[in-house]
């Protein structure tokens, strides 16, 4: 529950800072990705769609994205994505609690944009 | 006494003097003293149908064999068909010899064949660039272009030859012939820098060791095993530096390729790079602002370009190292290593399981991984394409030196590199396998190339990978304009296996997983120059094609 709230939230961010930050404006503008967090198990995931600027979202699995960041567990997951240290999901990554399904570029996209915004 | 023509000279002092034996070339009217003088003094002429692919392949050989490759082109349309080549070399530091023809002297400004000012053009592409006046200085000039294009930091130098003085005597024994020096640049880091250097090595707890053509160039095999030996540091080769240490090395990580490398890199505190730039590939630098970053580079403007270092060292990249080494402690960095190749493993699976899962159509990955389970590591590898070479240089590996290149990658992006890289591989190591794999775009550049292969007899096998289109412009254009308004990316089915079998090859179209193996079993068998042309997934692209379009769109 703690991770779904928290990947809603981050949907408000990112949603937000599209429309008042100007680095982040700036970084999204061209690009078109789908990016799916979830854990490996299905039950918490959630759609972070960029479309050329705009952000649309939308809870639930699914299959159609560009990249899908795979959480252990929720519990793995809400600790990483609040840790602000730079090498968080190198290190989860190294420990199994995180894998990449898709082109991980966009995962290094997405974080990249994400240090525009925390 | 015995009279000489001065393109006899040419080859004379080629041979007997640089031990020159093999010369790229497109024969052409005002260089045929020359082209006659290979006959006479025995030097291997390997003509091909155009002559970029002379200067490409005297460019691959330079890479191959360690020494100067050497291309001789006709004036006019032979010299502006090698410039792209000779501008590859440039961008990519590589000692390559051109000999040009030109109009004769006598006929400047009066509108004569082929009259033009090669030496203008050539110039901002070369380290040294002139034409030779006079027949008796013939030998001079040439030994002044072989020291120039291998002394210090590599580059193509460009020397025109007019038939003024090709095709005219001069007494043999009134002609000095210079010894050839090719004296290794001894320039050395002071030695407070390379204290310094082995200060932050010694105190990493995070080092990455990342060598570019640099290492390739200086063959830097013994210095760098025993300093990887000695202190157990991940390292990536990259570019020309590839197979300086086998990919299959422990400490070796270029099996994450692309990734592991952007990865890593921002996580490693102390990252020491050995003769390579800190280009776009790279991201200029910017991809690890934390970490002491410690420098070799033959060339010192290389030091500091792009991204600041801590330190500096200012030399050949083997005699550095070899400074180097005895004043860094033994260590163990095998929890850092694991936790590496773990983490980029978790980034590639994607790919991972592209290799090993059959698929209809043919996953380019599945294809690069079946060619490499049947050929296995004692092969050379060749990747020429967009996303192409991207699949290639990350699922091929070799043991040998150079064993894994992918020259559309350097500087210049130029695609249609890979046969001519792969003829010339296969002419450096007649016994040996040599594998191009082609994207279908970049295969149209010098595919014509296979007669050359037919007639002088070089047996590469050539896998296109084929999606019928120009794939990373494609994939580009659908990530900018969409894929609704494509325009110019679309190339088609095409049967380039035919036009091999047609020029007297081995040609094979593959569609199926499971007749990729046996279709290589035929083509080897064949012993003939191949082609088998695999048709591919073209909605697949890279994250090279990612990065390209990224780094373009960026305004």
């Amino acid at each position: 529950m703690k991770f779904s709230l928290l990947l809603f939230a981050l949907y408000i961010l990112i949603k937000w800072s599209a429309k008042t930050n100007s680095k982040f404006k700036r970084y999204i503008r061209k690009s078109k990705v789908r990016i799916l967090i979830k854990t490996a198990n299905g039950k918490y995931a959630r759609l972070y769609i960029f479309n050329k600027g705009k952000i649309s979202s939308r809870a639930g699995n699914t299959n159609e994205y560009d990249v899908a960041l795979i959480w252990k567990n929720a519990n793995v997951g809400f600790k990483c994505m609040q840790n602000k240290e730079k090498d968080a999901s190198f290190n989860a990554a190294a420990n199994g609690n995180l894998i990449i399904d898709g082109m991980s570029v966009y995962a290094q996209w997405f974080e990249n944009g994400m240090k525009l915004i925390n | 006494m015995a009279k000489i023509f001065g393109g006899h000279l040419v080859g004379k002092y080629l041979k007997e003097n640089l031990k020159i034996d093999t010369v790229f070339t497109l024969s052409g009217g005002h260089i045929e003293s020359i082209l006659d003088s290979f006959s006479k003094y025995k030097i291997r002429a390997i003509d091909v149908r155009h002559e970029q692919t002379a200067a490409m392949m005297a460019h691959a050989w330079s890479i191959y064999t360690g020494t100067a490759g050497v291309c001789l082109v006709t004036a006019g349309p032979g010299f502006t068909n090698a410039v792209t080549g000779i501008a590859n070399a440039y961008l990519d530091n590589s000692p390559l010899i051109v000999l040009s023809g030109r109009h004769p002297l006598r006929d400047n400004l009066t509108g004569a064949l082929q009259e033009l000012d090669q030496i203008s053009i050539v110039k901002p592409i070369t380290k040294w660039a002139e034409t030779c006046h006079d027949i008796s200085r013939i030998p001079e000039y040439l030994s002044i272009a072989f020291r120039e294009a291998v002394s210090g930091r590599p580059g193509p130098v460009f020397l025109e030859l007019p038939p003024d003085i090709l095709n005219i005597t001069v007494e043999e024994d009134e002609v000095v012939m210079p010894q050839p020096v090719y004296r290794k640049i001894v320039t050395s880091p002071i030695a407070s820098d390379i204290e310094k250097a082995a200060e932050y090595i010694n105190q990493a707890k995070r080092p990455l060791f990342i060598g570019g053509s640099g290492c390739g160039f200086s063959e830097a095999q013994t210095a760098l095993t025993e300093f990887i030996d000695k202190t157990k540091i991940p390292f990536v080769l990259m570019n020309n530096g590839r197979g300086t240490l086998p990919d299959n090395h422990p400490q070796c990580i270029n099996d994450g390729c692309f990734t592991g490398v952007m990865t890593t890199l921002p996580q490693a505190d102390v990252i020491i790079a050995a003769g390579i730039r800190f280009n776009w590939v790279l991201e200029s630098g910017r991809l690890f602002p934390d970490a002491k970053v410690i420098r070799i580079d033959i060339n010192e403007s290389e030091i500091d370009r792009n991204r600041v270092s801590e330190v500096g060292l200012i030399g050949d990249v083997a005699q550095v190292i070899s400074k180097l080494t005895p004043l860094v402690k033994k260590h163990n960095h095998s929890e850092w290593e694991e936790k590496v190749r773990k983490a980029y493993t978790a980034f590639i699976r994607t790919e991972l399981d592209q290799r090993s899962i059959p698929s209809f159509p043919i996953h380019p990955n599945r294809l690069v991984a079946k060619i490499q389970e049947f050929f296995g590591s004692e092969t050379y590898y060749v990747a020429d394409g967009g996303d192409t070479s991207y699949f290639g240089m990350c699922g091929f590996n070799s043991n040998f030196k150079s064993g894994v290149l992918g020259p559309a990658g350097s500087l210049l992006g130029c695609i249609g590199t890979g046969i001519p890289f792969a003829m010339a591989a296969k002419i450096a190591n007649p016994d040996k396998q040599v594998v191009l794999l082609n994207g279908d775009g970049s295969f149209g550049f010098n595919g014509m190339e296979f007669d050359t292969m037919i007639r002088l007899n070089i047996p590469v096998i050539c896998i296109i990978n084929n999606d019928n289109a120009w794939g990373m412009i494609k994939h580009s254009q659908g990530m900018s304009i969409g894929y609704d308004n494509l325009s110019c990316t679309e190339l088609g089915e095409r049967h380039y296996e035919k036009m091999v079998e047609g020029l007297g090859g081995y040609g094979e179209l593959v569609t199926k997983d499971e007749d990729i193996i046996p279709a290589l079993q035929r083509a080897v068998d064949s012993k003939k120059p191949a082609c088998i042309n695999v048709l591919t997934d073209n909605s697949v692209t890279s994250p090279a094609t990612i990065q390209f379009y990224q780094n373009l769109t960026d305004f």
